[in-house]
């Protein structure tokens, strides 16, 4: 999952932070889908899962902040699309615990990161940036 | 079926496609059909409901499936295992939503449905004689089908 230029905001802070779950998360699709038994994996994937669900709170939270800063007219509804997807994840949470750690919901969440940090990385948050530079031109 | 409904799904899959895969699509042939045949290796359908009601079905090849995934993952793909078939649900999903955006631009409020998907299984759905269109979409990495069937409440 390669990080790419397209998706710099233009924010260094929040640049830095996304180049930083882009290769985390990487690195997470390359261990769930190499070809090591999945006993073998379980625990970097435990790992990995405690590390994605403090980061990207702490991103989301940092994100937040900088947005309220800016008096970002679109705040309250990139608020709740951050809050519907950290939802979202602790609903897998909820399964690991009940389940246990199997080999397809992993997957299954995998993707849905994948999917979803590429799509907000990639649209949503790229507006911030426009609004940054619209505000710089007026000023 | 109205050019709205399939103008909408059109763009949504031009614009998401173009930003998660880089890739351009260009609108193909267009064909009327009975039913809704899953004739490709992976398949997503998505149910639409409210103003408008029905279903959209997208055909993907193997192949392109796993290119797909293989651009936002980075890495080979060699099957359509979990890992592949969510990521081609969350892509039909996230086009989805973009298309009820767009319709709501024509004053069509929708929901839809959390996708399907289905893995070579070669079933066919038909709609009691109702016909569906079948819109070819080409890209780089192949060709694919969407085959909207909609109708108003």
């Amino acid at each position: 999952m390669m990080w790419k230029e397209k998706y710099r905001v233009g924010v260094d802070l929040i640049d830095d932070q996304h180049i930083e779950l882009f290769s985390r998360l990487s690195k997470f699709i390359q261990v769930v889908q190499n070809e090591f038994n999945w006993d073998e994996k379980i625990e970097e994937v435990k790992e990995t899962m405690v590390f994605m669900q403090e980061y990207v709170v702490i991103h989301f939270n940092d994100e937040e902040e900088y947005m309220e800063k800016i008096e970002y007219p679109k705040l309250k509804q990139h608020k709740q699309i951050h809050k519907d997807f950290k939802d979202s994840i602790n609903d897998y949470v909820v399964i690991f615990q009940e389940e246990g750690y199997t080999e397809e919901k992993i997957q299954e969440l995998c993707a849905k990161l994948m999917t979803w940090l590429i799509m907000h990385v990639g649209k949503m948050d790229q507006q911030i940036g426009e609004y940054v530079k619209l505000k710089e031109g007026q000023a | 079926m109205k050019a709205e409904y399939i103008n909408s799904f059109y763009k949504a899959t031009q614009d998401v496609l173009k930003t998660m895969l880089d890739i351009e699509v260009e609108k193909g042939k267009l064909d009327v059909v009975e039913g809704m045949i899953n004739s490709k290796d992976a398949n997503v359908s998505l149910g639409v409901t409210g103003d408008l009601k029905g279903s959209i079905l997208f055909r993907f090849t193997k192949a392109m499936t796993l290119e797909m995934v293989k651009i936002m993952a980075g890495m080979e793909m060699d099957e359509i295992d979990v890992f592949v078939s969510s990521a081609l649900g969350e892509v039909a999903n996230i086009i989805g939503g973009n298309a009820l955006t767009n319709l709501t631009a024509y004053e069509y409020v929708c929901d839809i449905a959390p996708p399907q998907v289905i893995v070579g299984d070669y079933k066919s759905l038909s709609f009691a004689n109702e016909k569906a269109l079948l819109v070819t979409m080409n890209t780089d990495i192949g060709e694919f089908d969407i085959i909207i069937y909609l109708t108003e409440n």
